[in-house]
């Protein structure tokens, strides 16, 4: 019983993972993403994780898929987009990401994560949000540095195309 | 060891999930809901309303309705997205019921008492923007799009003070069950009292959230002739039609937990009737909105969700912030 649930809901995840890269009509990708999204989100859900699953559903349906959608629907789905003119940049930008991304890493030590074992009472959401606070402060920001650089990237981009017309 | 379908059949929680608070109540309270909402309407506007349908001023109205519509003819637009403009509605109709199994009907009357219960309830919700945006571009026609654009502008600028509104009662209330929130109401008191602009911001945004006039411009008929909904013809129409009045009674029914004390009341009447009673209550008030305010603009609609609504949850929370430590003393 407990492999088939989680069985289907990989299968789910990852078929529809699958379909979100190769679809050619860009709005059914958007939505095989969700689907995708909604299958992690029920793993979550199947892990006793509901907050976490609550929060997938949220920014990730709620939020970024609505995103792609929006941005499809305004600009029109094209077939085959031509690659960016942009490998210098993207590659700075992925060192950048990366770097701030393991130091978040190597702050947080190996003993980080302690096992199931460790994990008595204090393992629900007050304990966790306490640990996020007060432990894990530093690690938090870093993971928001990289929310704010995708922003202004974000809005760089946009500047950028508003020249050219 | 019984027949394994009987066993099946006298089971409490497929009960609860298959007829109460399950699925057919959820379908008939929807159906009665569309009755009251004509009834309610037309009483404001000095007209009858339903009438003839049954003995009991129509009320019988929004079955034959119903019935009429199931034997529609079912005509796709041409152009149309087959998959999406099918499985929208359908979808919808099945995240708002999965609003309503997450919440107290009574003790021990709740589908999936789980410990985060608010935030699960509030991620349902936000999968609606794109559902009504899928539904609308599947139409390939042009007032639906129109709506379907509309109504994700208006949910997910809308959907950020609603969060923020219902953080109030969380701080308060110290837990994120909804069942939890309701025991504390038991001991503290009504949380609409020191949460009464929470309460408000909560109103104002579900009702701007369940696309009901004064905020209808998703499918304003006036403008763009019920806005995404326009081609679904008959039994699709029903699909689309329903899962309005189920949001309209989760919404009111989470009001109910959050605000007004859920099932709490004075014993000689059963828990499960305060509930409804309260929920009750509060569709009443949501549907005297329809039939006081005119809609708002576009652009009115926005500026007040991402400045005035947003500004006022950020002093709620501050608000309930104080509440929670304490007022500094002056």
């Amino acid at each position: 019983m407990t492999d088939l649930v989680f069985l289907s809901l990989a299968t789910v995840t990852i078929a529809s993972s699958i379909l979100a890269l190769e679809a050619r009509d860009l709005v059914y990708g958007a939505a095989a993403l969700g689907i995708a999204f909604l299958g992690m989100a029920g793993l979550f859900f199947y892990l006793d994780a509901a907050y976490i699953g609550a929060f997938q559903i949220a920014v990730y349906i709620g939020a970024v898929v609505v995103l792609i959608l929006f941005t499809v629907m305004l600009v029109g789905p094209q077939l085959g987009e031509p690659p960016l003119e942009l490998k210098r940049l993207s590659l700075l930008a992925a060192i950048l990401v990366s770097l701030l991304l393991g130091t978040a890493g190597a702050v947080s030590s190996a003993s980080a994560f302690p096992g199931p074992d460790n994990c008595g009472s204090g393992c629900d959401l007050i304990g966790l949000s306490n640990a996020l606070i007060n432990q894990y402060g530093v690690q938090l920001e870093f993971l928001s540095l990289v929310l704010a650089a995708a922003v202004i990237g974000a809005l760089t981009l946009a500047k950028t195309d508003r020249k050219t017309e | 060891m019984g027949n394994p379908i009987i066993d099946l059949l006298t089971n409490t929680y497929f009960l609860e999930i298959v007829v109460f608070p399950g699925l057919t109540s959820i379908a008939i309270l929807g159906a009665l809901l569309g009755w009251l909402e004509r009834k309610l309407t037309a009483r404001v506007q000095l007209r009858i309303g339903p009438q003839y349908a049954s003995p009991a001023g129509g009320i019988l109205q929004m079955f034959a309705d119903i019935i009429k519509l199931l034997f529609k003819e079912v005509t796709i637009p041409e152009g149309a997205d087959t998959f999406f403009f099918i499985m929208a509605p359908v979808t919808a109709l099945i995240i708002g019921a999965a609003l309503l199994g997450l919440i107290p009907f009574a003790p021990g009357i709740q589908i999936a008492n789980i410990q985060v219960g608010l935030p699960v309830f509030l991620a349902i919700v936000t999968l609606s923007p794109t559902l009504v945006l899928l539904a609308g571009w599947s139409a390939n026609s042009k007032f639906p799009f129109i709506g379907g654009l509309r109504a994700l502008f208006q949910q997910t600028a809308y959907e950020i003070p609603l969060w923020l509104s219902t953080l109030g009662v969380v701080m308060v209330a110290g837990t994120l069950s909804l069942t939890g929130i309701v025991q504390y109401q038991q001991n503290s008191g009504w949380l609409i009292v020191p949460q009464l602009l929470g309460a408000l911001l909560f109103i104002i945004t579900s009702t701007a959230e369940m696309e009901r006039l004064p905020f209808d411009l998703p499918e304003a008929e006036s403008e763009i002739m019920m806005g995404w909904q326009a081609e679904y013809p008959g039994p699709l129409f029903m699909l689309v039609q329903g899962p309005a009045f189920v949001k309209l009674y989760a919404f009111s029914a989470l009001f109910t937990t959050l605000y007004l004390g859920g099932y709490l009341g004075p014993s000689p009447i059963p828990p499960i009737l305060w509930f409804f009673a309260k929920t009750l209550l509060v569709i009443v008030l949501i549907m005297l909105f329809r039939s006081t305010f005119p809609r708002v603009r576009l652009d009115q609609l926005l500026r007040q969700g991402w400045t005035t609504l947003l500004t006022l949850s950020i002093i709620n929370i501050i608000i309930a912030y104080f509440l929670v430590v304490g007022f500094p003393a002056i």
